[in-house]
C-alpha cells in the first residue's frame, strides 16, 4: 500500500514567509502546488520533505495578466485556467493545446504551470509549448530573484537549474512577432491521460504572407533526457522558402536529433520516425496559420 | 410476446442513489471498533526456497499484536478446482512469483503493521525462474510444483468428428497464429476485507467478492472452522471481471487473525497487489487450422492452445477446457479437434476474466474466417451467415442452442452499420470489420461436484403486508442483478419494483455461487421467480379461504388482486383492515382489493409468509471428458460491427463506431442489458488496443498501476449503437438469458478485421499499439 508519510504543512500568506521558511529548512522543505507530482513521488518515498509550503494563499501567483502584448503567467494557475483561457487560446493556441492534453480534466483541475515546469519531466507537455514560444520564468530566492529562459532552465530529468529554496513566481511569454503560427502534437496511446510516447511542437515566424521562414523553433520532448530544440532542424529552416519538401527535410533531420531510449511506452526506433513524422505535421500547421495570420498578430 | 409491468423496462437500478450520492459502503469503507489493520509480506523473489523466516523483530515492534506464517496458518491445500488444489495460505517451502504470500501482521494501525512485514527476515535460496512458456517447457526444467515436472500443469485433447478425415474434403486449409497478452482485471475497487471472529465463534467476513459461497467454503475448509459458523458478507463491490471469483489470500488471513486476536481485522490491497494477485486473464498462444470448402461451408477446425498459467492453479482448468470449447459455435462446424497445454511459469496466477478462456480464441477464429472469406471471394457477412446456426442446432461438442439469435443479431449489425455501403468502399486509412461469439448462461456445474442447488431465494412479506423482502447470496457486483432479480421478483409476484427490498450477497441468505460465468440472471433469476410465485400462491390460497373463491380464479398485478371471475364483495375484509390501522392515512379505498390487504390477510390467517425457490441446471448434454466446461442451459450470442480510422503515418487506431447486436433471450432491464454491452466493448476495446502486463527478467510486474496499465477512457471510447435481439429462450426466467460476458466476444477481431480492411494488414499479436501496427505497415510495403 502506498501511504503518504508524515510531514508538516503551512500556508504562508506571503512569498517572504515562504521563502524564509524554504531557506531554513533547507532542503528539507518543499514547494507544494497541486501536489499531483509531489504526492505521488512522496507516496513511492523517492522524496521525503519533512514540511510542505503551500503557495495556494499568496496573492499574485494566480492570474494570467496581459504585458506588453505578450502574457504573465502566475505560477499557480491551474492547468484547466490555462486550456480555457481565451487570452491563451487566441494569443497562444500552441500553449492552450498543450494545456488541454495534459492528464484528464481531475489532473488539470489541480496541476498548475509551475510544478509541470518545476517537475521537469521528460514528457511533460507544457514545457515543449512555452520553450517554442520563448518563454522565460521568473525564480525569487531569500535575496535576489533572477530570470532564466525556459530554453536554458532544464539540466536532466527531473532537475533544473533551481536552486534549493528558490520558488519560480511567473512564467512571461513575450509577444508573438506578424505571420507567426505554431502546433503541439502529443502521441500517446489513450485519448486522455496519456504521457507522451512523443511530442511535438513547432512554430514558423515568416516575413509576409507569402514570405520566406525568418525564424523556426521546433522542440522534441520525451526523446532526450530534456525537451530539446532540433537545432539542425530549425537552422535548415530559416531562410528558406516554405514547402512540403522543406517540412518533410527539416522533419528528417529532426528526426536525428534526438536520443530517445526503449521503455515501457515505446521504441527508440518507432520513437524517432515518429518525431519525423510529428515535427512535419507541426511545420504544416505552423505555416498554414503563420501565412493565414494579419500583420500585428492574430 | 407477453406484456409485463415490470420487466423488459427501463427501470433506474436499485442501488442508483446509493451510488449517485456515494452513501454506497465498499469493504474498505467499513470499520468496527477495535479493528486492527492487517498488511502481507510478499515474495520479492519469483522462484526461491525458503530456508527460515525470522517474525522475531516483527513481534516485537509496538502496536503489533500478531504475526503469522505456515506455521500458524497451516498447510492446507485449496485453489479453485479440488483436482488441483495447489495453492497455501503462506508459502513454507518455496515461493513461486513475486507476490507470493509468506506471512501476515496485524497491528493497531496500518502503518505499524507495515513497518513490522518490513522487519521480517527471509532467508532464500535462488531457484532459476522461468518466465515463459518456452523456458517452462524446456528438457530439464526445474518443475515449479513438484507434482508436476515439465510444468505442464493441465492439458486436454478432444476430438468430434475427425478433423484430419474432414480436411480431405476442403479445398481452402489455413493455419493462423494467434497470441494476446496477460491482462489484468482493472477493477477500480481493489479486493478488501474485514473479518470478525466473535466470542461465540462465529465468524463474519466482508469482502469484496463475486461468490460469497466459494469464499464461504474455503475459509471454512482452510482453517477448519464448521461452514455453519462462517457467515461471508458483500458490500458493495466495484467490479470483478472475473478475479474476485474465488478466495484471496487476505480474506483467510484476516479471518485467522481476527480468530487468533479476538478483534475485527481489516486488509486492503494495494493497486500493486492488484497486479500481483491477478487471476485475470492468461496469455494464450493459438494455432488454428481451419477448412472449408469452395462453396464457403466451414469443416473442420483444430485448435491447439498453450496458456500461460503463472504459478497456480485458480481458474485455469476451466480456462483450458474453455479455450476449446468455445471455438465452434455459432457456425455449423462438424469437426473440431483441441489440444490445449496450460504451463507453470514463475508469474502471477491467472484465472477467469470475462469471456472466460474464449476471447483470444475467437479472436483468433474470427480474423481467420475473414481471411478465409477473402479468398473465398466472399462478403464476410455472407460467409458468416451461410454458416451460421439457429434455434435447435446442437454443436459438434453438444452444446443445445435452445435459442440462437445468430442470425438476427448478424443481420442487424449489418443493416444498422451500413456495412454495404462501407464494406471495401471507404477511403484507405478507413476501415469496417465484423465479427460474431457466444458465450454461456452459467456454467452446468458449479466450480466443486456437488449436487447442490445452483441458487436458491426466499421472500418474506412483511407482516403489514406493505414490503416484499428478496433475499439472495446472488452477488451484486455492480452489473446490476440486484435490480434484475428484483424486477423478476416484482413481475412474479405482480408488485412494483418499489415494493421489493433486494437482500444480497449474503451466506446467511441461502445458497449462490455468484457472479462468474453470466449465471445469475438465468440461474438465481429462476429461483426469485420460483420464490415469487410460491408467496404469491400462499397469499391468493389464503385470500380465496376467507373470499371463498377458488385460487385459480386469482392473481395478483401491479399491486392489486385480479380477479379472474366475478368480483366477489370484499368490503368486510377492508373494514377489518381499516380497524387494524384506525389512525392512518394510508387507507386502501379504491376499487380494487391491494396486495397490501391481501398480505395482510394471509398473515393473520398464516403467520409469516414466506416463499422459496431454488434453482439447479436439469441434465445437459456432453457425455465426453470436460463436457462440464461449456454445457449450458442457455447460449447468448452477439454481432459486432466496428469502424476504424488508421492513421496512416503513425500507426495509431482510432475506433470511430460500433454496432453492436445481442441476443439476451429477453431483456429483464433494457438499460442493463445495454450497459453491459457498453462495458463489454470498452474492455474488449482495451484489450486490443492497449492492454499488457509487462514484466522485468526477475520477473517484476514493471507496470503495476492504472497510469502504465492501460484501460480505455471514455474518450477512446466512440458512441456504440447498441441492438438487443430477444429470441425467448425456453431454459430462462421470462425467456432471459446471458449478456454479461458474451458481448466481449466479437469486438477484438471486429476491430482486427476492421483495420486490416483500412490498410491491408493482419496483425496476429495484441495489443495493437500503435507501434506494432506502424511496424506491421512498414513491412508489408517492404514486400
Ligand atoms: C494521473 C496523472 C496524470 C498526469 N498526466 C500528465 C500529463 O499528461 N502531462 C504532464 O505533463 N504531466 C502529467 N502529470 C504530472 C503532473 O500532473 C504535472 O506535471 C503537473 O503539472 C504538476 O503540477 P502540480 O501543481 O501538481 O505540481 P506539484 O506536484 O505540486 O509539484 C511538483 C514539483 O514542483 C515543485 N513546485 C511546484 N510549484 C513550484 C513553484 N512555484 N516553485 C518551486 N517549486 C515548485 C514541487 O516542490 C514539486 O517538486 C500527471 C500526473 C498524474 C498523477
Amino acid at each position: 500500500m502506498l501511504l503518504l508519510p508524515k510531514f508538516d504543512y503551512e500556508e504562508p500568506k506571503s512569498m517572504r514567509e515562504a521563502l524564509a521558511t524554504l531557506s531554513e529548512l533547507k532542503g528539507n522543505a518543499k514547494v507544494i502546488a497541486g501536489g499531483t507530482d509531489l504526492l505521488v513521488n512522496m507516496k513511492k518515498g523517492t522524496v521525503k520533505p519533512t514540511r510542505l509550503v503551500s503557495l495556494k494563499k499568496i496573492g499574485g501567483l494566480r492570474d494570467i495578466a496581459r504585458e506588453d502584448a505578450g502574457l504573465s503567467i502566475g505560477s499557480h494557475v491551474t492547468i484547466s485556467e490555462i486550456a480555457d483561457s481565451a487570452l491563451v487560446g487566441s494569443l497562444f493556441p500552441v500553449l492552450a493545446r498543450s494545456a488541454s492534453c495534459l492528464g484528464s480534466p481531475l489532473i488539470r483541475n489541480r496541476a498548475t504551470i509551475g510544478g509541470n515546469i518545476v517537475t521537469a519531466r521528460p514528457a511533460a507537455d507544457l514545457p515543449p509549448a512555452l520553450m517554442v514560444l520563448g518563454a522565460e520564468v521568473q525564480l525569487k530566492g531569500k535575496g535576489k530573484g533572477r530570470t532564466v529562459s525556459l530554453d536554458s532552465f532544464f539540466t536532466g530529468p527531473g532537475s533544473s537549474v533551481m536552486k534549493a529554496g528558490e520558488v519560480l513566481t511567473r512564467i512571461t511569454v513575450p509577444p508573438v512577432p506578424s505571420f507567426t503560427g505554431g502546433d503541439y502534437i502529443k502521441l500517446g496511446h489513450r485519448a486522455a491521460l496519456e504521457i507522451a510516447i512523443v511530442a511535438v511542437a513547432s512554430r514558423l515566424t515568416l516575413d509576409g504572407p507569402d514570405g520566406v521562414i525568418v525564424d523556426a523553433r521546433i522542440v522534441l520532448s520525451s526523446v532526450a533526457p530534456t525537451a530539446v530544440h532540433a537545432l539542425s532542424a530549425e537552422k535548415a529552416l530559416t531562410g528558406q522558402r516554405p514547402s512540403e519538401e522543406l517540412f518533410a527535410r527539416a522533419a528528417s533531420i529532426a528526426a536525428t536529433e534526438c536520443s530517445p531510449i526503449t521503455d515501457l511506452r515505446g521504441g527508440a526506433d518507432y520513437r524517432c520516425d515518429m518525431v519525423g513524422i510529428l515535427t512535419k505535421r507541426t511545420l504544416l500547421k505552423a505555416f498554414h496559420d503563420a501565412s493565414g495570420m494579419k500583420e500585428g498578430g492574430a | 410476446m407477453k406484456a409485463y409491468n415490470v420487466i423488459n423496462t427501463r427501470l433506474p437500478r436499485v442501488d442508483a442513489r446509493a451510488k449517485a450520492t456515494g452513501d454506497a459502503r465498499y469493504a474498505a469503507d467499513l470499520a468496527m471498533s477495535n479493528m486492527l489493520y492487517g498488511a502481507l509480506l510478499q515474495s520479492p523473489l519469483a522462484h526461491a526456497k525458503i530456508l527460515n523466516i525470522d517474525t522475531t523483530a516483527a513481534k516485537k515492534l509496538p502496536g503489533v499484536r500478531d504475526v503469522v506464517t505456515a506455521k500458524e496458518a497451516g498447510l492446507v491445500k485449496y485453489g479453485v478446482s479440488p483436482a488441483r488444489y495447489d495453492e497455501q495460505v503462506f508459502c513454507s517451502e518455496k515461493v513461486r512469483y513475486v507476490g507470493d504470500e509468506i506471512a501476515a501482521v496485524v497491528a493497531v494501525d496500518l502503518e505499524t503493521a507495515m513497518e513490522a512485514v518490513s522487519l521480517i527476515k527471509v532467508d532464500y535460496e535462488e531457484l532459476p525462474v522461468l518466465l515463459d512458456i518456452e523456458s517452462a517447457m524446456r528438457e530439464g526444467a526445474i518443475a515449479i510444483h513438484d507434482d508436476f515436472p515439465g510444468n505442464v500443469g493441465a492439458e486436454v485433447h478432444q476430438e468430434f468428428g475427425n478433423f484430419e478425415e474432414a480436411l480431405k474434403e476442403c479445398d481452402i486449409v489455413r493455419t493462423d497464429r494467434f497470441v494476446n497478452k496477460r491482462q489484468d482485471g482493472g477493477f477500480l475497487e481493489p479486493q478488501a476485507c474485514l473479518a470478525h471472529y466473535d466470542l461465540n465463534g462465529n465468524l463474519t467476513l466482508w469482502s469484496s467478492t463475486q461468490s460469497v459461497h466459494y469464499v464461504q467454503r474455503s475459509v471454512s475448509m482452510v482453517l477448519g472452522i464448521p461452514i455453519g459458523k462462517v457467515r461471508v458478507i458483500k458490500p458493495y463491490v466495484g467490479g470483478g471481471f472475473g478475479p474476485k471469483a474465488a478466495v484471496n489470500t487476505i480474506e483467510i488471513a484476516a479471518c485467522l487473525m481476527s480468530k487468533r486476536t479476538g478483534r475485527p481485522v481489516k486488509m486492503v490491497f494495494s493497486r500493486e497487489q492488484v497486479f500481483l494477485h491477478s487471476r485475470a486473464r492468461h496469455q494464450f498462444f493459438h494455432e488454428l487450422t481451419t477448412g472449408v470448402k469452395k462453396d464457403g461451408t466451414i469443416v473442420a477446425l483444430k485448435n491447439t492452445c498453450h496458456l500461460d498459467g503463472g504459478a497456480y492453479s485458480s481458474f485455469g482448468i476451466a480456462t483450458i477446457y474453455y479455450a476449446g470449447s468455445l471455438l465452434g459455435a455459432p457456425y455449423k462446424l462438424p469437426n473440431m479437434k483441441y489440444d490445449g497445454y496450460r504451463i507453470y511459469t514463475n508469474k502471477p496466477t491467472c484465472g477467469a476474466q470475462r469471456g472466460h478462456g474464449g476471447v483470444a480464441a475467437r479472436a483468433a477464429w474470427e480474423q481467420q474466417l475473414d481471411i478465409i472469406a477473402a479468398e473465398l471471394k466472399m462478403d464476410p457477412v455472407e460467409f458468416r451467415l451461410k454458416n451460421i446456426m439457429k434455434t435447435g442446432d446442437v454443436t459438434c461438442n453438444d452444446f443445445n442452442m435452445s435459442s440462437l439469435g445468430m442470425k438476427e443479431c448478424l443481420e442487424a449489425v449489418r443493416d444498422g452499420s451500413g456495412w454495404s455501403r462501407k464494406k471495401k468502399k471507404l477511403p484507405k486509412g478507413k476501415g469496417i470489420g465484423v465479427a460474431c461469439g457466444f458465450f454461456v448462461s452459467g456454467a452446468g456445474y458449479p466450480i466443486y461436484r456437488s449436487e447442490t442447488f445452483h441458487s436458491t431465494a426466499t421472500i418474506r412479506l412483511t407482516e403489514d403486508g406493505g414490503a416484499v423482502n428478496l433475499y439472495t447470496a446472488a452477488a451484486e457486483i455492480g452489473q446490476g442483478s440486484d435490480t434484475i432479480l428484483g424486477q423478476i421478483a416484482a413481475e412474479a409476484l405482480g408488485v412494483s419494483l418499489d415494493d421489493v427490498t433486494v437482500h444480497s450477497g449474503d451466506t446467511d441468505f441461502g445458497v449462490d455461487l455468484g457472479a462468474y460465468s453470466s449465471r445469475q440472471t438465468l440461474m438465481s433469476g429462476h429461483a426469485a421467480k420460483a420464490a415469487a410465485e410460491d408467496t404469491k400462491r400462499q397469499v391468493l390460497e389464503a385470500l380465496s379461504e376467507v373470499l371463498n373463491v377458488s385460487p385459480v380464479d386469482l392473481d395478483i398485478a401491479k399491486g392489486v388482486v385480479v380477479f379472474k371471475k366475478e368480483k366477489p364483495d370484499f368490503s368486510r375484509l377492508r373494514t377489518a383492515y381499516a380497524k387494524e390501522h384506525r389512525g392512518w392515512k394510508d387507507i386502501p379505498s379504491e376499487g380494487e382489493l391491494t396486495f397490501r390487504e391481501a398480505a395482510r390477510i394471509a398473515f393473520l390467517t398464516r403467520g409469516v409468509i414466506i416463499g422459496n425457490g431454488a434453482y439447479k441446471p436439469g441434465e445437459l448434454g456432453g457425455k465426453y471428458k470436460g463436457a462440464a466446461v461449456g454445457t449450458s442451459p442457455a447460449y447468448g450470442c452477439s454481432a459486432q460491427v466496428v469502424e476504424v480510422t488508421v492513421d496512416m503515418e503513425t500507426g495509431k487506431v482510432t475506433v470511430d463506431a460500433m454496432t453492436d447486436a445481442h441476443d439476451c433471450g429477453f431483456a429483464i432491464n433494457r438499460t442493463n442489458v445495454e450497459g453491459q454491452m457498453q462495458g463489454s466493448l470498452s474492455m474488449g476495446l482495451g484489450e486490443a488496443l492497449f492492454e499488457e502486463v509487462k514484466f522485468d527478467g526477475k520477473g517484476r510486474v514493471l507496470n503495476a498501476s492504472l497510469g502504465e496499465y492501460r484501460i480505455a477512457t471514455a474518450l477512446d471510447m466512440p458512441n456504440v449503437r447498441t441492438i438487443i435481439v430477444e429470441s425467448d429462450e425456453p431454459n430462462g426466467p421470462f425467456g432471459a438469458k446471458e449478456v454479461g460476458e458474451g458481448a466481449i466476444m466479437p469486438t477484438i477481431p471486429a476491430i482486427l478485421n476492421a483495420i486490416y480492411d483500412a490498410v491491408g494488414v493482419r496483425i496476429n499479436e495484441l495489443p495493437i499499439t500503435s507501434e506494432r501496427l506502424y511496424a506491421a505497415m512498414k513491412e508489408k510495403q517492404k514486400k
